[in-house]
């Protein structure tokens, strides 16, 4: 049943990974199965949702803001995002013809279309078929997810762990775009997310100890109203 | 700028008794540091605009919008941040060793270590941390201990290869202090192999290198070895 479904995408979906936003937000709705049906729940903003009625629409909005951004685009913008680094080195005072640094322009490129590859990807492409009915009522806690990002002020990375499940500024974005994601994906009776990071962009500088950690969290339904199911969440993630 | 460095170089290596030369040197040169300063900054502040449009290219280049609120100075911000990540160009020996090298009938190992590097790779413009341990036995000259971390921070601060940065640390604390060995072991996670391509999050590169009595006898390197490795 979910491959035929599959099946009446448009390929150009999996191919290019950019459709407009209304035709995935039709596909979404389908593929997902719900205990309850009715939201469209769509995670893209990318196009207008037919028929879409959030409690809190316009909280919701700002987080699922998402540019999509294919292979192809990725190919024809990296001679441009190669020049703009070797105007850096330039102006850092290096000398981009030196043997070190004769490919550093190309090889930064690639790596900063990589640390952005979120653009690329549509929560429903990584869901895709792993959303499951199951009669299971208990937490379910993944802890210790190894995260890395972009700090989108210095462009400078952020890493650190997410102790996630079944709620900096930025930091704080990322940790609701968390939450929300797997509360529309999956509709539990409550999602705790818990950021832990080190921001480079202090650390390197000299703002901020190497060991102290800049903390978020969101939490939301039964995580949110009920202490203690709060407290067991972070109890057991703390140990 | 480099050929200034160069020049700056070059007086440590006038003779062995170069220091005592160094210090009506300095004298007269604190005046000519100070316009050098101010002259650096002014340079970065011309290059900054130019670092700018490159960041705000590349923001839109990735598929972002660059005029939207978070990201609104992002391009100053961030040209800032490289500038300040690589501000050991601007900076020698010269100018941080002045008054930092202390006649001391010492000659057992003195070892400096756990001292947070950060720098970034050359290769791909990220940035890899860790530690440096320094030893070095005296010949009858001792330098200022935090002037050794002051040195890794010239180093560091640049564009830089891991084997480069040892190497840098090594020879300049040789030519300053002129010790009888200097041994230099830097540990760190390389962002470019962790966050991207082989993805592998607990690897660390070591990089060591040994001078003078601690490259020819090996029970001096196993002391330093020893000593820099246990709390």
């Amino acid at each position: 049943m979910e491959h035929s479904k599959q099946s009446q995408y448009s390929p150009n979906e999996k191919d290019a990974g950019s459709g407009d936003g209304g035709v995935v937000n039709g596909h979404f709705d389908t593929t997902v199965k719900r205990p309850s049906g009715g939201r469209s729940g769509a995670l893209q903003a990318a196009g207008a949702e037919s028929g879409s009625h959030h409690p809190a629409a316009s909280v919701m909005e700002s987080w699922r803001e998402e540019r999509t951004r294919s292979v192809e685009d990725n190919e024809m913008s990296l001679p441009s995002l190669a020049a703009a680094y070797t105007t850096i080195l330039r102006g850092l005072g290096e000398d981009p013809q030196r043997q070190g640094l004769l490919k550093t322009p190309w090889r930064a490129a690639t790596a900063m279309q990589f640390f952005t590859k979120g653009y690329q990807m549509k929560i429903i492409d990584v869901l895709n078929d792993a959303i499951f009915d199951e009669d299971h009522d208990e937490m379910v806690i993944v802890k210790d997810i190894d995260m890395f990002s972009m700090c989108e002020h210095h462009l400078v990375p952020i890493f650190g762990r997410v102790r996630d499940v079944g709620r900096a500024r930025f930091q704080e974005r990322l940790t609701k775009q968390i939450a929300v994601a797997i509360t529309e994906a999956l509709q539990p009776a409550g999602v705790g997310v818990v950021i832990e990071a080190t921001h480079m962009c202090m650390v390197m500088r000299g703002v901020q100890k190497m060991n102290s950690k800049t903390v978020t969290s969101t939490m939301l339904g039964v995580f949110r109203e009920d202490p203690k199911t709060r407290d067991e969440f972070l109890t057991l993630i703390r140990s | 700028m480099n050929g200034k460095m160069s020049g700056v170089v070059a007086e440590f290596h006038c003779g062995g008794g170069g220091f005592g030369e160094l210090s009506l040197e300095t004298k007269k040169s604190a005046a000519h540091r100070k316009h050098e300063t101010s002259r650096k900054e002014a340079e970065d502040e011309s290059r900054l605009p130019a670092l700018e449009a490159a960041y705000t290219s590349i923001l839109r280049e990735l598929g972002e919008d660059a005029d939207r609120q978070g990201l609104l100075r992002t391009p100053l911000r961030a040209a800032q941040a490289m500038q300040f990540l690589t501000k050991g160009y601007h900076e020698s020996i010269y100018d941080i060793l002045n008054d930092a090298i202390f006649d001391e009938d010492h000659d057992e190992m003195v070892i400096v270590k756990d001292i947070d590097m950060f720098s970034l790779c050359e290769h791909h413009l990220v940035p890899f941390f860790g530690k440096v341990h320094i030893g070095y036995l005296p010949n009858k000259k001792v330098v200022g201990l935090s002037k050794l971390a002051r040195i890794v921070e010239i180093y560091s601060r640049r564009l830089q290869v891991q084997e480069r940065l040892t190497k840098q640390i090594a020879t300049s604390i040789s030519e300053a202090v002129q010790p009888k060995g200097v041994a230099v072991i830097i540990e760190a996670a390389h962002m470019c192999m962790v966050m991207r391509g082989v993805q592998k999050m607990n690897s660390r590169t070591v990089t060591s290198t040994m001078l003078g009595i601690f490259r020819e006898d090996p029970k001096s390197r196993e002391e330093f070895l020893a000593l820099s490795k246990h709390i």
